[in-house]
């Protein structure tokens, strides 16, 4: 114990590299106004970060609108309405929705048959449907 | 003919040391910004005011060794800054006519 001896904070020798101070003129730092010129900076841009949290906000309508007068067959694919085992659709759901039922879940207020379809019209999505970029984002790897 | 050069408002960058280099996240265009030596020294030097190249270069060679030649070293500082100016990091004003 020292508790006598312990000198003032302000009094310590600081350690070595005391930087950023002025007025120490003996040994300056070196900079570089020319080196490495471009690699200096690199910028990331807002869409990035935003991208992370839309993905989990986008929405997949089930079907998309313009195959609203269709039902979901079990598979996935589109049926004239009243087909036997299939389901009505016109629902939507978000990325986050989507993504749970992918992993197991169940869509929310769908029974695990009506769920599964949805999920698998969801994995049959082609470019240029409805909900089609959000379940893009949705696979992409983070 | 020489710009003035002017800092952003302290209060529009957010800038966290992370070792050999910052993180400056910049209110006002939502972007973030890595940015190593020189660039955190540039904008110490111009956050104490707006200064126009040759009154930047002084501030920054009483601070530092800058090594180079003088005018290589002044032409490579303007580089900087033009960067900085695109970045939206650094205004500079052209005297008006």
């Amino acid at each position: 114990m020292s508790e006598g001896s312990r000198p003032d904070p302000q009094d310590a020798p600081g350690p070595d590299a005391v930087s950023g101070q002025s007025g120490g003129a003996s040994r300056r730092q070196m900079l570089r106004l020319g080196a490495a010129a471009g690699a200096v900076v690199l910028t990331v841009r807002p869409g990035i970060a935003q991208a992370a949290t839309s993905v989990l906000s986008c929405e997949i309508p089930v079907p998309d609108p313009a195959r609203a007068s269709q039902a979901v067959a079990p598979d996935g694919t589109m049926v004239p309405k009243g087909s036997t085992g299939a389901f009505p659709g016109g629902r939507t759901f978000t990325g986050e929705q989507v993504r749970t039922g992918l992993r197991g879940g169940n869509l929310p207020g769908t029974s695990y048959e009506e769920s599964q379809a949805y999920l698998n019209y969801v994995r049959r999505l082609q470019h240029g449907r409805s909900g089609f970029t959000c379940y893009a984002s949705l696979m992409m790897p983070r | 003919m020489d710009a003035t050069y002017r800092a952003e408002p302290p209060d529009q960058i957010i800038r966290e040391n992370l070792g050999a280099i910052d993180a400056l996240y910049h209110r006002r265009s939502g972007a973030t910004h890595l940015v190593a030596a020189p660039v955190p020294q540039i904008l110490d030097a111009l956050a104490e005011g707006p200064a126009d190249l040759d009154g930047l270069m002084a501030r920054l060679a009483a601070r530092f060794d800058l090594g180079e030649g003088g005018d290589a070293a002044r032409q490579a500082l303007g580089e900087r800054l033009a960067e900085l100016v695109a970045l939206g990091l650094v205004r500079d004003d052209r005297p008006a006519d």
